[in-house]
């Protein structure tokens, strides 16, 4: 069985990609579109004093321009973007005159065509009375909350700190950082068949569907959310955008399809992004290595307005057997956009300024990077004392310590030497990524012709949902997966959890498999026997049934069948990482291997390997894949990516592909991956944890320490670029 | 809507008459891959666009005579694959190979080259706009100075104006003593391309040494045996698809192992492409030695002034500089 769902199995859907049948958001034939574009505030913060749409009204093609007076019955509700779910936060642009940070949307042109609407954009003439701002926390306005967001501790840690024999206190700065998935935002709202259908790639159709009813005052069955492949999402469209009220209200107000693709130079402002944070970290240890005390203060970037919590805490303390820990999470208010969920959100920073500082704590005791880890591993949480549902990190080590021929690396920075001069340098970092579930409604129907449809939640954004769904189907039911029809993503079909937080796969499979199994049930209830080694199918044709249905709701452990409603009303809920009985995390080992040029110091990665227990592997292919992206990732974070912000100005300057610099093929050397593949069956019937997030978890952390360990520079900013090392 | 005309020249000649015809707002477009891309940035706003990719003979390569002939339709992959030219003028061969990427090189031809304009972030800025920027608004200031500089140029900078000149190709042109031709309604005529570029001094806006209207038919090379033990060395924020945070173009003719002549211009540093004079005295009759060549490096940015973050640019600078030499040297043996 674990052969047959560990297959190196092609995508479902890779076929119809490739080809370009597959149909995204802004795809969609509608007649008689009609093409929008917004203006972007020129100013950080302020108001608008008056807008001159007479030039963009002249424009042939132009349709209507609309402006905040058009939008002020808006409601910013908790599912406003920037708002998180909580009442008095976000920001909905243009319900006012207010400027709350650059870039912003402040009037939005309807055309007959989208060069009408890009040159009716131009054309409008806005006057803004604007006001002083800071828009980096190192600045003079900016405003520190006085409280922290998120504390976590155990025992008396700067006691323990201040007793080490070995102390480590250091602090690191993540820059901004933006998903740019290639699919760029889309929002098309079409009034179909009585209702108001609002397609738009994202990763959570049903929250976006009944948030954007409660903004615009719709009962929330007149609108439906349709999100038919995601190009990317990344956390970026797990949401409602800025856009995607006002496009939907241009829509209901001229009573016309609308549809409005945001250039990526917008993108930049409008969208959400990784926010800056700072790190100060402090680890104490014994003589032999062991973790006595860990302290861990953070402080994060946000905007005025937002409901983003700061959450670099959560991870940390987990990683190792800290005997002691104290950590707080904090917030510096700015005038920018809101920031949001980016892959491993806060894991990836938070594992960056510790992973790293585990590193100087080896160099300090004299230990191997990988012996310290090991010597510090734990099977039990030390924040709440419960132990790890599964945690295989020590054979993440181990088996990538093998593969990567550790055993070569020298602690002396710079002592290795390529044929060429250049320095090699070898690096180690580890990840955790919360295990967590959600709810799902999932209706499953065969057909006596053999044709399977299954209707579930979850979102296809390239990671391969739709191929961990088939691949349940197919090993439970023996179906063709030919004739396997799968809908998700859309409203109209089944409830659509957010799909983010790696809770994707271990929710949607064991969801599949525990239908198809009722599926069994039943047909064996219809035939009276216990089903045969036949295709189901033809043993469902034998009872003179066209078709058989099942519905099943998955309620994730700990959870009741209230949760089941939250979810049709479009209210994220998930579980994890902390469960009744025990702590679920995947967890990951990463090696890198960078060599650097002496004379103009380019670091080039030339190997990373990375072993990942996620539990169960679904698709050995797409998981493979998950992975070498994550690693990507880590590559891009440690070397090449940052959002820059002229203080004088605001917003992003390198606001599009060729400034924000992410890596190119060139740029990326072998990746070998490997996994522990052991089932979790304490989380879910399926076995399997989360993937797509914890794959990045670390990988930044092992590119710099290889960094140090070729030059011995220990750079604490990312990304590490020519300046640092020369 | 914004109305855009459009003509196909089949000669010179056609191409500056419909250029003439269409006066205000008229542009040549060959490959489009500067032009469509200022067009949507809001740089430019022709309202007549004279094609001339299909010019007859425009993308002649001739490297039979005593010059290196390139015309200036000619792409960029072509002249960059071109046998003579990977063999004895690799210089070349490598500056037009490691820009953009091969999908702009199977586009974009050797004469736009020329006239690419730069990538300082505040002049391209459309999306959000309206930055100060003398070369985009003349007298509206430069965001640049006492900004975001680190991509900014530390060689011939002016206080109007810190843009850097973005071209690999007439980098390695201007080591090699290029001359570029020019048609016009006034006839042909040649300028060198050391006179082609301008410094920004008051006057950022004003680039190159062309008249509107007059067409760049061609480039030409001298033939010298320096070409041979040339070399072009591009550091970038990443190892492709990227412009240069410095490159150098080395070309060195030799007397035994002593150099005769070093041919040397720099790129990604500078606000016109910077024939490199000091350090080519500096290596004068000297024998090819790391430390030499490092010196060369460092005369070549005894000038320099950096802004606030691109100081590292006069190190890296010097040093690219000197492996570029290095390199060249090695060529040799
Ligand atoms: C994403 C990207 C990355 C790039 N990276 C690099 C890089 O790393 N290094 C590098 O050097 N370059 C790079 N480039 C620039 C590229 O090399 C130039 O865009 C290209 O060479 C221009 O040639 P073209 O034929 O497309 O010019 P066009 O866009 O057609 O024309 C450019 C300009 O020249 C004028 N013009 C064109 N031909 C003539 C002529 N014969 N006579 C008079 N005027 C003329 C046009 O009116 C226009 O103003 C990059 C470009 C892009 C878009
Ligand atoms: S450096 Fe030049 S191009 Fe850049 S903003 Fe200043 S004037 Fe404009």
């Amino acid at each position: 069985m674990t052969q047959e769902r560990t297959a190196d199995r092609p995508r479902v859907d890779a076929y119809e990609k490739v080809l370009g049948r597959a149909l995204y958001a802004a795809d969609q034939p509608i007649a008689g579109l009609l093409h929008a574009m917004t203006v972007p505030a020129t100013i950080a913060k302020g108001r608008i004093e008056a807008i001159d749409a007479t030039a963009a009204q002249n424009v042939r093609g132009v349709v209507r321009i609309f402006t905040h007076e058009d939008f002020s019955q808006i409601k910013t509700t908790p599912a406003a973007r920037g708002a998180y779910g909580q009442p008095g936060k976000g920001h909905q642009p243009m319900t006012s005159p207010v400027v709350r940070h650059r870039g912003e949307p402040v009037a939005l042109v309807v055309a007959d065509t989208l060069e009408a609407a890009i040159e009716g954009a131009e054309a409008v003439k806005v006057r803004y009375a604007p006001e002083p701002f800071s828009a980096r926390m190192e600045d003079e306005l900016a405003s520190p909350e006085a409280q922290p967001d998120r504390q976590l501790s155990s025992g008396d840690a700067e006691a323990a700190f201040a007793a080490a024999d070995h102390r480590i206190d250091v602090e690191y700065l993540h820059p901004q950082q933006h998903h740019n998935p290639i699919e760029l935002i889309s929002t098309t709202a079409a009034f179909e068949d009585g209702e108001l259908r609002i397609y738009e790639g994202t990763q959570a159709a049903s929250a976006f569907a009944g948030g954007l009813a409660g903004m615009m005052g719709l009962e929330p069955t007149r609108l439906r959310g349709v999100s038919p492949y995601t190009g990317g999402g990344f956390g970026q469209k797990n949401g409602i955008q800025e856009q995607s009220v006002l496009v939907a209200s241009a829509a209901a107000l001229l009573r016309r399809p609308v549809k409005l693709v945001m250039p990526r130079g917008q993108l930049f402002h409008t969208a959400s992004y990784r926010p800056r944070s700072r790190h100060r970290v402090r680890l104490g240890a014994d003589g032999q290595g062991r973790l006595l005390a860990g302290l861990y203060e953070t402080v994060q970037q946000n905007s005025r307005y937002d409901g983003f919590a700061c959450d670099h805490g959560a991870n940390p303390p987990r990683m190792y057997g800290y005997h002691t820990w104290q950590g707080n999470d904090r917030i510096v208010r700015v005038d920018t956009q809101t920031p949001g969920h980016q892959r491993a959100p806060h894991e990836h920073p938070a594992s960056y300024a510790t992973e790293c500082a585990m590193d100087e704590l080896a160099e300090a005791v004299g230990m191997d990077p990988v012996e310290l880890r090991l010597a510090n591993d734990a099977q039990s949480d030390p924040i709440t004392g419960k132990p790890y549902s599964s945690r295989h990190l020590a054979g993440c080590l181990r088996r990538g310590a093998e593969m990567f021929d550790w055993s070569r690396r020298i602690a002396d920075p710079g002592a290795l030497v390529a044929d060429n001069g250049d320095l090699i340098g070898l690096g180690v970092a580890c990840g955790s990524y919360k295990g967590s579930m959600t709810a799902t409604v999932t209706t499953l129907r065969l057909f006596a012709s053999g044709r399977c449809e299954i209707a579930t939640s979850g979102h296809e954004m390239g990671q391969g949902i739709r191929s961990v769904i088939a691949a349940e189907l197919i090993e439970i039911l023996g179906v063709d997966p030919a004739k396997l029809d799968i809908h998700i993503g859309d409203t109209g079909h089944a409830p659509q959890h957010i799909t983010a937080g790696s809770w994707g796969t271990g929710s949607v499979a064991p969801a599949a498999r525990s239908a198809a199994m009722k599926l069994r049930e039943e047909l064996s209830v219809l035939t009276g026997a216990p089903l045969s080694e036949e295709p189901v199918h033809v043993q469902l044709a034998r009872t003179r049934r066209p078709s058989l249905e099942v519905t099943v709701n998955t309620i994730p452990l700990g959870k009741d069948a209230q949760i089941i409603e939250q979810l049709r009303r479009g209210i994220p809920s998930t579980t994890g990482p902390e469960y009744p009985d025990f702590m679920a995390f995947s967890w990951i080992a990463h090696f890198a291997e960078v060599h650097v040029e002496r004379s103009t110091a380019r670091v080039r990665v030339k190997r990373v390997v990375s072993v990942a227990d996620c539990g169960r592997v679904m698709n050995r292919r797409t998981a493979e894949s998950q992975v070498r992206g994550g690693v990507v990732w880590g590559i891009g974070a440690a070397l090449r990516e940052a959002g820059e912000t002229d203080p004088r100005f605001g917003g992003v300057l390198n606001n599009d592909l060729a400034e924000y610099v992410v890596p190119v093929n060139a740029d990326i050397g072998a990746i070998d991956v490997d996994f522990i593949d052991q089932p979790d069956f304490k989380l879910n019937m399926s076995g399997v944890k989360g993937l797509g997030e914890v794959a990045m978890v670390g990988a930044a952390a092992a590119v710099v320490n290889a960094v140090y360990n070729a030059t011995g520079r220990r750079i604490r900013h990312l990304p590490i670029r020519i300046e640092d090392l020369l | 809507m914004r109305s855009l005309s459009y003509v196909q020249a089949k000669t010179v000649r056609e191409a500056i008459e419909a250029y003439a015809a269409a006066g205000e707002g008229a542009r040549y477009i060959a490959g489009g891959t500067t032009l469509y891309d200022l067009m949507k940035l809001g740089v430019e706003r022709p309202a007549h666009l004279v094609d001339i990719a299909s010019l007859e003979g425009a993308d002649r390569i001739d490297t039979s005579g005593d010059v290196l002939f390139f015309g200036a339709g000619a792409l960029m992959a072509d002249v960059a694959e071109n046998d003579v030219v990977r063999r004895d003028y690799p210089v070349l061969a490598e500056s037009l190979s490691k820009a953009a990427s091969q999908q702009l090189r199977n586009m974009a031809t050797v004469g736009g080259n020329l006239l690419q304009r730069t990538r300082c972030p505040y002049f391209r800025n459309g999306a959000i706009g309206a930055y100060p920027c003398n070369k985009r608004a003349p007298g509206s200031g430069c965001a640049a100075i006492g900004g975001l500089d680190r991509g900014q140029a530390v060689l011939g900078i002016s206080n109007a104006c810190t843009a850097v000149s973005p071209g690999d190709w007439p980098v390695a042109l201007t080591a090699m003593d290029a001359t570029v031709e020019i048609q016009g309604p006034a006839g042909p005529r040649s300028v060198p391309i050391a006179e082609f570029y301008r410094l920004p001094g008051d006057t950022p806006h004003l680039e190159f040494e062309i008249e509107a209207g007059e067409i760049v038919t061609g480039i030409s090379v001298p033939k010298t045996e320096a070409g041979r033990n040339s070399t072009y060395l591009k550091v970038r924020d990443r190892e492709s698809y990227a412009f240069a945070l410095a490159s150098a173009a080395v070309a060195l003719a030799m007397d035994g192992d002593h150099i005769r002549q070093a041919n040397i211009a720099l790129g990604g540093v500078a606000t016109r492409p910077w024939r490199a004079r000091e350090a080519e005295a500096l290596l004068n009759l000297r024998t090819i030695e790391p430390d030499i060549a490092l010196a060369a490096g460092r005369a070549a940015f005894a000038d320099a002034r950096p802004g606030e973050h691109n100081a590292f640019k006069i190190e890296l600078g010097a040093r690219t500089l000197a492996d570029a030499i290095m390199t060249a040297g090695r060529k040799m043996q």
